[in-house]
């Protein structure tokens, strides 16, 4: 992991950075006032069904679209743990887009779509998909579900070089 | 005030649902791929926030844009 990463967590301490080297990571903008919102369920089962096998979902609250995370770290964490049962971990809240935009998202987003367009975030709920190399490797839309079958696809190819050799 | 989505300008202030402020620098078309969808968006020093619309929808306005020359 390098400085991109340096991102401190929902808790205000630094992100354990060791707790995603090596996986795959899943970087998730989130928030608690939208009409996707629900999406947590599935994150939620991506990293349970996935987890040990080396994948991270990440959630990254941010207030930029509709202002539909305005709450504090606690009430954001309270949420996510008692309305969807959490337990990815969550960064500080980042700006993802604009001129205050955080170092990871200035690199996120300079991955394409599946239609190759790359820039800004659309809205809630973007996911970009990073390999455990580090190479962002997929982006999907803020529409695509989180167990969508592309995205589970592109999570198990990226895992299949972690697997145990059969 | 509530003005149609549709006649909002440049350097109006509008209000989200949630009571978050904005003042348009930018008007995107077809938010999240949808034709009948607009975006207002503050892209300036203070913020960058996000406000989507419905085409035929209205959204509140707190403040007009200044009077074009």
């Amino acid at each position: 992991m390098d400085e991109r990463w340096d991102v401190a967590g929902i808790d205000g301490e630094p992100l354990d950075q060791a707790a995603l080297e090596g996986r795959a990571v899943l970087v998730v903008n989130v928030a608690s006032r939208c009409g996707l919102t629900p999406q947590y369920e599935g994150l939620e089962r991506l990293q349970a069904r996935y987890g040990p096998a080396g994948f991270t979902v990440l959630g990254v609250p941010c207030n930029q679209f509709g202002g539909q995370e305005p709450g504090t770290p606690e009430e954001i964490q309270a949420f996510c743990s008692a309305t969807y049962g959490t337990t990815f971990p969550l960064t500080e809240k980042l700006d993802v887009n604009g001129r205050r935009q955080h170092p990871l998202y200035a690199w996120l987003t300079k991955a394409p779509d599946g239609e190759g367009r790359a820039g800004e975030v659309e809205w809630n709920f973007e996911k970009f998909l990073v390999a455990p190399s580090g190479e962002i490797v997929n982006r999907f839309r803020p529409a695509v579900e989180p167990e969508d079958e592309s995205v589970l696809e592109a999570i198990e190819t990226v895992l299949a070089p972690l697997s145990p050799a059969r | 005030m509530t003005i149609k989505a549709t006649e909002v300008r440049v350097g109006d202030r509008l209000r989200t649902r949630t009571g978050a402020e904005l003042t348009v620098t930018r008007i995107d078309e077809r938010f999240m791929g949808r034709p009948g969808m607009l975006a207002f968006v503050e892209d300036s020093q203070a913020q960058w926030l996000k406000m989507p619309a419905s085409r035929d929808g209205e959204v509140e306005r707190v403040d007009g844009a200044p009077p074009a020359r």
